[in-house]
């Protein structure tokens, strides 16, 4: 289990992390979800005692990090898939952090062999891709068999093979008992892996809920309404607790009632309507509306990019 | 591969490793003590070739220069016993050039490991181990330490080494022209020892550097500023200041503690022993301090 508590990371004059208090339950995946430069990493390194918070507290299992005995065997941490010597091999990488902990050497095989490393094991670091360092930064997370497991963008840079692995490690973990908290900016990528996302935007929570209630809550399904009497119908509904939108003439889109009451409210009222559309908004969505204000860099065109 | 692994992860995970995982499985077992964290420096130190070769080529210098050093004293010599001037400004200088051969390429040898004390830290900022290393040892400071120490104990046996071996290189050459060299007389040994310990410490202020500066070419120019650009800058300003700054330079400790009698207008050995100690324990205390501190 994680717990944060207003963590707040200041640089200068900006404001990495502002405030930033969630609880990291054990037994599922928990997505860490947000756009670049919203605080992600800078958050897990906090917990990871490697930044030192400018307010709040942090937790792993009850304790702050720094103050576990054997904290490698507490906390398996992914947090950038270039933390190792360029020119060490991966296997005396893994050999060097294991020494730290007394872990004997037939566990550095195992893991090699887990992460399907065998291969390039004996190779320096420094040349391996972004997939086989990702692969070499879990191997190093697994090491001392962690009760909880932070991983920063684990399938960035992977092949898909690469990214169906990573899934089923981390659901595979998470199905143990184990506390899983991985972080992505990749919606898609969450919709698939996780069980419940933190969504961040700014150095803020901006949500934190299990999945299917980001996906069902936040964007709330909207009903897409054309009708030749749009003032009446607005009327009617709007009576009835919807809010609406107008973007055309004839055109509403309604939110808050389900098609079936509006579609009845019509009839009862002999207003003639010619499309009832469910809008079911998809997660990549639901994550584009809770973020759009919290993008730090925004791309033009920004619609394009919801459709991928 | 990454087809092979793809699927068959879980199935091929042996149960016991990752099946035992309860709330305070990691409390009990064993974590980062001193000793443990000493075996993976050393561990990191012998696993980078780039180490290794830094390694010999201070060997191969420190006996080389011992070699050449053999050969340019016995040259001096014997154009000393052709010209009684000579001789005699010879032996007014204590006589005894030979027993100073052994060490004749002590400045490569503080230059390269003290490059090496550098590159050992400022490389773990620079690659990104850095991380690796304090998230298995949050702590911080039994890791520098024992970076310290490998760092310290390999510079020292290095210097020891090679200065023993360009000793007994330097011998036979010696011996051609009639000048005696030996190795176990007292000054011989002082001479070997006291080097010996001022490597360890030029690497020790390189350590210090690596980690306050965190980068390569920053650390390596402070340390040959330190070491070469001062004390010839310090000579060539005019004035009684810096005259007598220059004496604190911890290049030029090094003299006063192997002299055989105490020159003048130097340090007693007692003070350079601690101006040299100062300059190895400030910017170590210094690193360390703002190493638990800053940000990895």
């Amino acid at each position: 289990m994680i717990e944060v508590n207003g963590l707040t990371k200041v640089y200068g004059a900006k404001t990495a992390v502002a405030g930033v208090s969630f609880t990291v339950r054990a037994g599922q995946v928990t997505g860490f979800l947000g756009p670049n430069g919203a605080g992600k990493s800078t958050t897990m390194r906090m917990i990871m005692g490697l930044d030192r918070p400018t307010s709040g507290s942090a937790t792993v299992n009850g304790l702050p990090y720094v103050q576990h005995r054997a904290p490698l065997r507490e906390v398996g941490a992914l947090l950038d898939a270039k933390a190792v010597h360029t020119s060490r091999s991966a296997y005396n990488h893994l050999l060097a952090m294991a020494a730290t902990h007394s872990i004997p050497k037939a566990r550095v095989h195992e893991v090699i062999e887990m992460t399907g490393l065998e291969a390039v094991a004996r190779k320096k670091a420094g040349g391996f891709s972004l997939g086989m360092g990702q692969r070499l930064g879990i191997a190093a997370a697994l090491l001392g068999d962690p009760q909880t497991l932070i991983l920063d963008e684990p399938v960035n840079g992977l092949d898909p093979e690469g990214v169906v692995w990573v899934r089923n490690l981390v659901r595979y973990l998470a199905g143990q008992g184990r506390t899983v908290f991985l972080s992505s900016h990749l919606m898609s990528e969450m919709a698939q892996t996780a069980d419940h996302l933190i969504v961040i935007g700014r150095g803020r929570v901006i949500a934190d809920a299990p999945i299917q209630d980001i996906i069902t809550g936040k964007g709330q399904s909207r009903v897409r309404v054309r009708t030749d009497q749009p003032d009446r119908l607005h009327q009617l509904l709007a009576g009835r607790g919807a809010s609406i939108a107008v973007p055309e003439r004839e055109l509403l889109e309604v939110t808050g009632l389900d098609p079936r009451t509006i579609a009845a409210v019509a009839l009862e009222n002999q207003v003639m309507v010619y499309e009832l559309t469910p809008l079911v908004a998809s997660l990549e969505e639901a994550y584009m509306e809770l973020t759009k204000d919290d993008v730090e860099y925004h791309s033009l065109p920004a619609a394009e990019v919801s459709h991928p | 591969m990454s087809s092979t692994t793809t699927e068959s992860m879980p199935a091929r995970e042996p149960a016991p490793s990752l099946g035992h995982a309860g709330r305070n499985a990691g409390r009990s077992l064993p974590g980062p003590t001193f000793v443990r964290v000493l075996n993976s420096e050393v561990i990191k130190f012998r696993s980078l070739l780039s180490t290794l070769i830094l390694l010999a080529s201070t060997a191969v210098v420190m006996v080389g220069f011992g070699a050449l050093s053999a050969w340019g004293t016995g040259q001096f010599a014997d154009a000393a016993n052709r010209d009684p001037q000579a001789a005699a400004r010879m032996a007014a200088q204590g006589g005894d050039l030979a027993v100073s051969v052994p060490t004749s390429g002590i400045a490569f040898a503080q230059l390269i490991l003290g490059s090496l004390g550098v590159l050992l830290m400022s490389s773990e900022f620079t690659t990104g181990m850095a991380r690796s290393t304090f998230a298995a040892v949050p702590r911080r400071l039994p890791a520098f330490a024992a970076k310290l120490v490998v760092v310290m104990v390999t510079s020292f046996a290095v210097t020891a080494v090679s200065t023993w071996v360009a000793g007994l290189a330097a011998v036979p050459i010696l011996d051609n022209y009639g000048l005696k060299l030996d190795l176990g007389s007292s000054q011989s040994v002082k001479l070997l020892l006291v080097n010996s310990v001022y490597v360890a410490a030029v690497a020790a202020i390189g350590m210090a550097l690596g980690t306050l500066i965190r980068n390569s070419a920053g650390g390596i120019t402070s340390l040959v500023g330190i070491f070469f650009v001062a004390p010839i800058a310090f000579q060539l300003i005019p004035g009684d200041f810096f005259k007598e700054a220059r004496k604190y330079l911890p290049g030029n400790t090094v003299e006063p503690l192997t002299a055989a009698q105490h020159v003048p207008d130097t340090l007693e050995a007692w003070q350079a022993g601690l101006v040299l100690g100062a300059w190895v324990v400030i910017p170590v205390l210094l690193a360390a301090v703002l190493l638990k501190r800053r940000d990895v």
